[in-house]
């Protein structure tokens, strides 16, 4: 887990006091709410974009509408819960907004078992992820993860959420949690051993290239 | 005990979780197959790496830039969801907070390096051209020194903005002027910290970041 800080911004403010003074306009409670959970909100954000202007603009509409709604929290659920809802929301929006103007539909909808759902190619060579993988690969192919699936894996294998809060957070069933967290592995798997593959024929290429030189 | 192939196996969305604490005759039956199968160990090996890779990831975010909080905090002001009286200078606990552990330890955020160019050019938009416009990498390696330039050129966009407005302000612009308020304190604090310690790169990034956002909200202001 990311180095967590204390942080000592307004007044020590406990979160439940927080909220209680944020809900009747309090600036230094908004900071206070803000402080406390901005870190996690911009990196599921990022992960989600992989692009910091865009992560900065989604956080801050992320908090924009907490503060909105802030009114109406009853503390039915977990403030961090509810939060992590609506910047999932948001996140989700905005890439439903950006598939439709700039791809095909396609790429927005989650690829089911039948068509292009992760492959099953269970009798393929056996290959193997080797050594451990690259920080910069992974996320390159979390990219490529269709917004669905992309969530669920941030959201469990990278922020450490559970199945249960991550089907509160999704509105959906913890089957469905698992589920596309399964999918989202086996997918980033094959991307993985893509890109693998990819790098190993450059190599052969370049040793070929270097060898022909001589 | 029923027999498992590859198919099973990989199929089950619980794996490898479950795997390990599995004590039920379908898992023994799935442990058996593991036991046989290269091709299903290799799989749950990588899934591993993977999730093993994804916890290391969030360490590697970058800290949330400052501005945030200041855009978003003008937004709540702009809507009226702030309505108690803000206070006009930063916590001396916050400032503590931004000169200290984030100084030592926070990543240096990635920036565009025309932003502030453009940000200037909006809001000198009516105040004519840049001329003289800082050279962010020369000033955050330490060999350009001096902010005068870019103070200068801020001081003077602020004045030409303050000359256009009418004399009586709207809670928009009465809002804005008080984020400049709040930030002319940042500044201050943050120039006091670079003079104090010139080495010190995260300060001029936060003096520099601190510069942006006045640009920003002189921008806005100019909208108005």
């Amino acid at each position: 887990m990311a180095r967590v800080r204390r942080i000592e911004t307004p007044g020590e403010l406990p979160e439940s006091e927080a909220i209680r003074l944020a809900q009747a306009g309090n600036a230094a409670a908004f900071e206070r709410l803000y402080r406390l959970h901005n870190r996690r909100v911009y990196s599921l954000c990022l992960r989600m974009v992989g692009n910091t202007a865009e992560a900065e603009d989604l956080t801050q509409e992320a908090f924009l509408q907490l503060f909105r709604k802030i009114a109406t929290f009853r503390g039915e659920s977990a403030f961090s819960t509810w939060l992590h809802r609506l910047a999932v929301n948001v996140v989700l929006m905005r890439l439903r907004k950006k598939s439709a103007t700039e791809s095909s539909l396609d790429e927005m909808t989650e690829p089911d078992e039948e068509s292009g759902g992760p492959r099953r190619d269970f009798g393929m060579p056996d290959l193997r992820l080797s050594g451990s993988i690259d920080r910069v690969n992974l996320q390159r192919a979390v990219d490529q993860l269709p917004p669905g699936y992309k969530a669920v894996f941030v959201l469990h294998d990278v922020q450490g959420y559970e199945h249960n809060e991550i089907a509160e957070i999704m509105d959906c069933s913890i089957g469905n949690s698992k589920s596309q967290l399964h999918k989202a592995r086996m997918r980033l798997r094959e991307l993985l051993h893509e890109s693998m593959r990819d790098k190993a024929r450059e190599d052969r290429k370049a040793a070929g290239n270097a060898g022909g030189e001589d | 005990m029923a027999t498992v192939t590859c198919k099973d196996f990989q199929g089950r969305f619980e794996l490898p979780e479950d795997l390990a604490r599995g004590s039920s005759p379908g898992d023994l039956s799935v442990q058996a197959h593991l036991r046989d199968c290269p091709s299903c160990r290799s799989f749950i090996e990588d899934l591993g790496k993977i999730r093993a890779a994804a916890a290391q990831l969030v360490a590697s975010d970058p800290e949330p830039p400052a501005r945030i909080w200041f855009s978003l905090r003008a937004e709540l002001e702009k809507e009226g969801l702030i309505r108690d009286t803000p206070s006009k200078t930063p916590s001396k606990s916050w400032v503590r907070e931004l000169f200290s552990g984030r100084f030592t330890a926070l990543p240096r955020p990635v920036l565009a390096g025309g932003y502030l160019a453009a940000l200037l050019a909006i809001a000198f938009g009516l105040s004519g051209p840049i001329n003289s416009r800082i050279n962010r990498q020369r000033w955050l390696d330490g060999t350009q020194s001096s902010t005068e330039p870019l103070s200068a050129q801020l001081m003077s966009a602020e004045k030409a903005s303050f000359s256009s407005f009418p004399a009586s302000e709207s809670p928009v612009t009465a809002s804005l002027h008080q984020n400049l308020e709040i930030v002319d304190n940042y500044i201050s604090l943050c120039e006091n910290s670079v003079r104090e310690e010139p080495e010190n790169e995260l300060a001029r990034e936060y003096l520099y970041e601190a510069y942006q956002q006045k640009a920003d909200l002189l921008a806005q202001l100019n909208e108005q």
